[in-house]
C-alpha cells in the first residue's frame, strides 16, 4: 500500500505488489520520501514519483562519459491560444506519455485553505461535461492507460500515459479533464474526506510526515512552509466555490505547458493537439508572489511525539539554493561526496562504520525560490543523541575539510554514470522538458552537464560548501518517542517546540 | 509499501513479460543465452540506446530456505555481499564501484535474492572482477557482522515496526502458515537478527552461493560475445557445489477460516485478508492475474468502485500475490476510513468476491484486463533495468524465460468462465486468514 495516501497524493489506482513482508528491497542508498512542498509532475502511476526524485536528486547530475548523452531533439510551439507545446519523439516502446505543467500551485492557496490546488488538481478527473467520474475511470482503464494530476508549491501538474495505439483516446480524456471539468458537489466532498482521513493515515508512519513538519518548522509556516496537500483542518475549509475559482484563474492556456513525448509523427501529434487544446479560450492567469524567504536564524528544535515509535527519525538543515542558482551543478557534485550516495561522508559515518541506522542521506530540493536543504536519518531511541551528534560532527568536517581531489573525482564519475537511465523513457523526458520550460532552463542543463561537473574543483567545492551548507544556523526536526528521547535533545537547540503527531496539522508558525 | 523506493515487485514484472510475444517490438531486443561450465546460466539481451547496463543476479535462496532461530539470514546474507571479500575488501566494493560510475542495490525475497548494478558501459569489466570476487572469497569480518545487524535491525524497525502495514502482514502471513517456512518474515524475527552467528552466515553461503543455483541477466550496451566472454574469465573457474535442499514441506490445507488482532496505538485501523493460492507456475497464474485485474486494477476497478467510491468507507484497496515456488498468498489490504468498522469493509469485500463466483463477469471488462496487462507490460519493458528484472524473474519462476511466448496465448485463452472457476476455488471461507489492526486510542476512547 502507498503511504503516500496523504492528501498531496491523489492515489491512482496501479498495478498491485507483493505485501511488504515477502520482499527487503534494499534501498542501499536511502531515496528520501519526496517533499511535500516540491513541486512535482505526477502522471498516472507511481512510477512518476521515481522520475520526480531523480529529477530532484540528480537534477544537476551530468551526462555519461565520454561523448555524454544528450535530450533527443523536440519541438516547441505555442498555439495561438497561448498554450506552450513541447514534442518529443521516442519510439522504444509504443506508448505515449503526456505531462502538463500549470504554471501555478499551492502558492495561490488562500491562507488556511491550504490543500486547495492539489485538490483541484485531484478532482480533475472526478467530472467532466461529457463523463462522470466513474465513465472517465472506466474509459483510461480499459485502454490500460493512466491519468493523475497533483499540485506543489510552484505548479500543479497532470499527466497521462496510454498506448500509441491509443492516442485519439488518450488525448481526448486528457484534455477532458484540463479543459471541462464540473467538480460535482459529491466529488468534491468525497475527495476531502479522504484527503483528511490520508493525512491521518500518513501519520501513522513517521518517515511520510517527517518532512511535511520540517518544511513548515523551517520556513515558519509560510511560502513553502504550508502544507501542499492541506491540513486535517485546512482541508475541512474548502468548498467547491473556492475551487471553481482557483480552476478559472489559473488554468488557462498561457498558463500551462504540455509536453508531449513517445511513439508518435511530430507533425500529425502537432495537429492532433491543435484540435483538442486550440479551443481552449485564451485568458490571463495573474501572477502569485512568493512570501519572502525565511532563513532559520540560530538552532530551533522541534520534537513530534510519537508514542509507539522505537525509532527516532531526524532531519536538520536550513533552507537551500532555487532551482535556477547558478552554483546548482557544484552544490550537486559537492551533496554526492556528502550526502546523496551511499559511499556518502553521511552513509559511511552513521552506516556503514557504526550500524545505527539503515540510511542517512541529504539532498536539496531546488524549487523556483530556495528550497530545503536537509540532512535525514533515523536510529533506535537510545541511539538519537549519538546519530545526531555524528551528523553534525559530519558536517563540521565537510566544513573544517572541504572535499578532496579522490572524493571529487569519484563523484563526478558517479553523477555522470548515473544519469543516462534517468532520461531513458518517454515518461521521464516529458517530464524533464516541462520542468526545464517551467523553470527556465535550457537543453544545456543535460547536454553540457558532463562538462559542468567537470568543471567544479576543490577551490570551487570550498566556496559552495561554505555559502550553501549550513553551519550555526540549523533547524531539527525530530519524530520520535518524546518519553524517551526529549530530554537528550535538549543541548542540539536553544529554542525548542513539541507538538503531539495526533494533533491536528502540522507546524503552521509561531503564532 | 511506503513511498516510492519499493518499485518494481517481481509480479509486476512477471504480469507483464508475459504478454511479452504481443510486443511488436519484441524482435528488435533478441535474448542471448549461455550456461556456463560450473552451471551458471547468463541471460544477455543488448540495447545500445543509452550506454548503460543493467546486470541482474538472482540466487535461488530466499527465506523459505531458513529455519526457526536463523529467520532473515538469507537477507542478511545480502547485506555482507556488500561487506568485503578477497580482492575488494569492506567498503571497496561501493567505493570502486561508485567511482567509476556505477551503483547497486539487492532485493531479498521468501524465494529468492537478487543482487542489481547500474553502470556505464566503460566499467563492464570491473563488475564482473567485482561479483567473482565475492561470489568466490566473500570474507567474514566479526566486526562487519556486527555493525551490519545494528542496520538490519534498523531496517527492520523502519520498514515493519514503524509502519502498520509491515507489523500486520507480518502477522498474517505467520497465521496463514502453519508448517511451511513462507510462515516467517523475510527481514527475521528481532530476536534471531540479534542472535545469529557468523557459522550460520557461513552455512548459508555455503547452501546457496553456488554458481549453479544463480542466474545472472545482463541488458544493455553491450554485445552477447563479451558478455560470455567476461563471464568465462571471470566466473566459470568458480567451482560449482550443492545447491540448495529441497524444501520439502507441504502447507497442509487450512481447515477453516483464521483471524487474529492487532492492537496498537495507531490514527486509522487497516485490515488484510489472505487467500491460499498455488505457486506461480501453475495454469491457473493466467485466470488469477485476469481476476486480480478486474478486482484492483485501476479507479473503474470492483473493489475500488464499491468501497472507496460507492459505499466510501475505505481510503484505498488493493490485492496482489507474491510469485512463488511454493503455493503463496493472495493478499487483499483495505485501509478503513476514520470511524469506519473494519468488519464493515470486510464484509464489502466478500459481498464483491461472491459476485465474482455467481456471476460472469462482462466482455468489456474481462478485455480491460487484458489491455491493462499489455500496457503493464510495456512499462516494465521500456527500461534496461526493468528489462533485466523481467527477464530474470521469468526465467527464475517458470524455470525458462522461452516460456513467456506461451503467455499471450495464455492470457487471451483465459474466459469469463475461468475467472468464476478460480474465483470459487480460492476465495472460500476455509481458505482464508483475517487480520485487523485496531487503533488503541480508538478502543480506549470510544465506548
Amino acid at each position: 500500500m502507498s503511504a503516500r495516501r496523504g492528501s498531496s497524493k491523489r492515489r491512482e489506482k496501479q498495478i498491485p505488489h507483493p505485501a511488504n513482508s515477502g520482499e527487503i528491497r534494499d534501498d542501499r542508498h536511502c531515496r528520501l520520501p519526496a517533499l511535500r512542498g516540491s513541486a512535482r509532475l505526477p502522471a498516472g502511476s507511481r512510477r512518476y514519483q521515481t522520475v520526480l526524485v531523480v529529477v530532484a536528486m540528480l537534477a544537476f547530475a551530468c551526462a555519461a562519459r565520454g561523448q555524454g548523452v544528450k535530450l533527443p531533439p523536440h519541438e516547441k510551439v505555442v498555439l495561438p491560444n497561448g498554450l506552450t507545446v513541447l514534442l518529443l519523439e521516442k519510439h522504444s516502446v509504443p506508448m505515449i506519455d503526456v505531462a502538463g505543467v500549470v504554471k501555478t500551485g499551492s502558492l495561490a492557496d488562500p491562507a488556511g485553505m491550504e490543500g486547495l490546488a492539489s485538490t483541484t488538481a485531484g478532482l480533475l478527473r472526478k467530472g467532466t461535461k461529457t463523463r462522470t467520474a466513474q465513465q472517465f475511470s472506466e474509459e483510461i482503464d480499459f485502454i490500460g492507460g493512466s491519468f493523475g494530476a497533483d499540485a506543489g508549491a510552484d505548479y500543479s501538474s497532470f499527466g497521462a500515459e496510454f498506448l500509441s495505439k491509443d492516442t485519439e483516446k488518450g488525448l481526448d480524456l486528457v484534455a477532458d479533464a484540463v479543459l471541462h471539468p464540473t467538480f460535482p458537489q459529491d466529488e468534491v466532498d468525497k475527495l476531502l474526506a479522504q484527503s483528511v482521513d490520508g493525512v491521518k493515515a500518513a501519520k501513522d508512519s513517521a518517515q511520510s510526515v517527517i518532512f511535511d513538519y520540517y518544511e513548515g518548522y523551517l520556513y515558519n509556516g509560510k511560502g513553502y512552509g504550508r502544507p501542499t496537500g492541506g491540513d486535517e483542518i485546512s482541508l475541512k475549509k474548502i468548498r467547491r466555490d473556492a475551487i471553481l475559482k482557483y480552476y478559472e484563474t489559473y488554468y488557462t492556456p498561457g498558463n500551462t505547458i504540455l509536453a508531449v513525448a513517445g511513439d508518435f509523427q511530430t507533425e500529425k501529434m502537432k495537429k492532433k493537439i491543435e484540435a483538442v487544446f486550440g479551443g481552449w479560450a485564451a485568458k490571463a492567469a495573474p501572477a502569485v508572489k512568493s512570501e519572502a524567504t525565511w532563513a532559520g536564524k540560530g538552532k530551533r528544535l522541534l520534537l513530534v511525539n510519537k508514542g509507539d515509535a522505537t525509532q527516532t527519525y531526524v532531519v536538520v538543515g536550513n533552507v537551500g539554493i532555487s532551482a535556477t542558482d547558478p552554483d546548482r551543478v557544484a552544490v550537486q557534485v559537492v551533496n554526492s561526496v556528502f550526502g546523496s550516495r551511499f559511499t556518502s561522508m553521511l552513509n559511511e559515518a552513521l552506516r556503514v562504520e557504526s550500524g545505527l541506522t539503515y540510511g542517512a542521506t541529504s539532498f536539496f530540493s531546488m524549487e523556483k525560490e530556495p528550497g530545503p536543504f536537509a540532512m535525514f536519518s533515523y536510529t533506535r531511541n537510545e541511539t538519537t543523541e549519538k546519530a545526531i551528534d555524528l551528523m553534525l560532527e559530519v558536517l563540521k568536517k565537510l566544513h573544517a575539510d572541504g572535499v578532496s581531489a579522490e572524493q571529487l573525482a569519484s563523484a563526478k564519475n558517479y553523477l555522470k554514470g548515473q544519469f543516462p537511465p534517468s532520461i531513458e523513457t518517454a515518461g521521464q523526458l516529458a517530464n524533464i522538458i516541462a520542468r526545464h520550460e517551467f523553470y527556465g532552463l535550457g537543453d544545456d542543463e543535460v547536454n553540457e552537464r558532463d562538462q559542468r561537473i567537470d568543471a567544479v574543483t576543490p577551490e570551487i567545492a570550498k566556496q559552495v560548501i561554505a555559502k550553501h551548507f549550513p553551519a550555526e544556523n540549523l533547524t531539527f526536526v525530530l519524530v520520535g518517542k518524546s518519553a524517551e528521547i526529549a530530554p537528550v535533545v535538549k543541548k542540539f537547540a536553544e529554542k525548542q517546540d513539541t507538538k503531539e503527531i495526533s494533533a491536528t496539522g502540522f507546524w503552521s508558525g509561531e503564532k | 509499501m511506503k513511498t516510492g523506493w519499493k518499485r518494481s515487485a517481481p509480479l509486476v514484472a512477471l504480469s507483464a513479460v508475459l504478454v511479452w510475444a504481443c510486443g511488436v517490438r519484441a524482435q528488435e531486443y533478441p535474448v542471448a543465452t549461455k550456461t556456463l561450465k560450473n552451471g551458471m546460466k547468463i541471460l544477455v539481451q543488448p540495447d545500445h540506446s543509452i550506454p548503460n547496463v543493467a546486470l541482474y543476479t538472482f540466487y535461488k535462496i530466499g527465506s523459505r530456505n531458513e529455519r526457526p532461530g536463523t529467520t532473515g539470514i538469507s537477507h542478511f546474507f545480502e547485506h555482507m555481499m556488500f561487506n568485503g571479500a578477497k580482492k575488494y575488501g569492506p567498503g571497496e566494493l561501493d567505493k570502486v564501484m561508485e567511482a567509476n560510475g556505477g551503483s547497486n542495490n539487492a532485493y531479498t525475497t521468501r524465494n529468492v535474492t537478487v543482487y542489481q548494478d547500474w553502470f556505464p558501459r566503460s566499467a563492464l569489466e570491473l563488475i564482473f572482477d567485482i561479483e567473482a570476487d565475492r561470489i568466490e572469497n566473500l570474507s567474514f569480518d566479526p566486526k562487519k557482522i556486527e555493525s551490519e545487524r545494528g542496520v538490519v535491525a534498523s531496517e527492520r524497525r523502519t520498514s515493519v515496526d514503524g509502519e502498520n502495514e509491515g507489523v500486520l502482514d507480518e502477522q498474517l502471513w505467520a497465521t496463514a502458515y502453519l508448517a511451511h517456512p513462507y510462515e516467517w518474515p523475510v527481514v527475521g524475527w528481532m530476536s534471531d537478527i540479534e542472535h545469529w552467528t557468523m557459522a550460520d552466515l557461513k552455512h548459508h553461503f555455503a547452501m546457496g552461493y553456488s554458481p549453479n543455483n544463480a542466474t545472472m541477466v545482463v541488458v544493455g550496451d553491450v554485445t552477447p560475445e563479451e558478455i560470455f566472454g567476461l563471464a568465462e574469465k571471470y566466473l566459470e573457474p568458480i567451482p560449482a557445489h550443492t545447491p540448495p535442499p529441497p524444501v520439502t514441506t507441504v502447507e497442509p490445507e487450512q481447515l477453516g477460516e483464521r483471524r487474529l488482532l492487532v492492537h496498537k496505538p495507531a490514527e486509522l485501523p487497516l485490515l488484510m485478508i489472505g487467500y491460499h493460492v498455488p505457486k506461480t507456475d501453475n495454469p491457473d497464474f493466467y485466470a488469477l492475474n485476469i481476476l486480480q485485474s478486474i478486482l484492483f486494477a485501476g479507479e473503474s476497478s470492483r473493489m475500488y468502485q464499491r468501497l472507496v467510491d460507492k459505499d466510501q468507507i475505505a481510503l484505498d484497496v488493493e490485492g496482489s500475490a507474491e510469485v512463488g515456488f511454493d503455493p503463496t498468498l493472495l493478499v487483499i489490504s483495505a485501509q478503513p476510513k476514520e470511524g469506519v468498522d473494519p468488519a464493515k469493509c470486510e464484509k464489502a469485500i466478500y459481498e464483491e468476491l461472491e459476485r465474482m463466483k455467481t456471476t460472469p463477469v462482462s466482455d468489456q471488462e474481462l478485455q480491460k484486463a487484458k489491455n491493462f496487462r499489455l500496457a503493464g507490460f510495456y512499462r516494465q519493458v521500456q527500461t534496461i533495468s526493468g528489462r533485466a528484472n523481467t527477464l530474470g524473474t521469468y526465467e527464475v519462476f517458470f524455470g525458462d524465460y522461452h516460456r513467456l511466448f506461451d503467455a499471450a496465448k495464455n492470457y487471451n485463452a483465459v474466459t469469463k468462465d475461468d475467472v468464476q472457476r478460480v474465483a470459487k476455488q480460492y476465495f472460500s471461507p476455509n481458505n482464508r486468514t483475517v487480520a485487523t489492526l485496531l487503533p488503541e486510542k480508538e478502543e480506549k476512547g470510544k465506548p
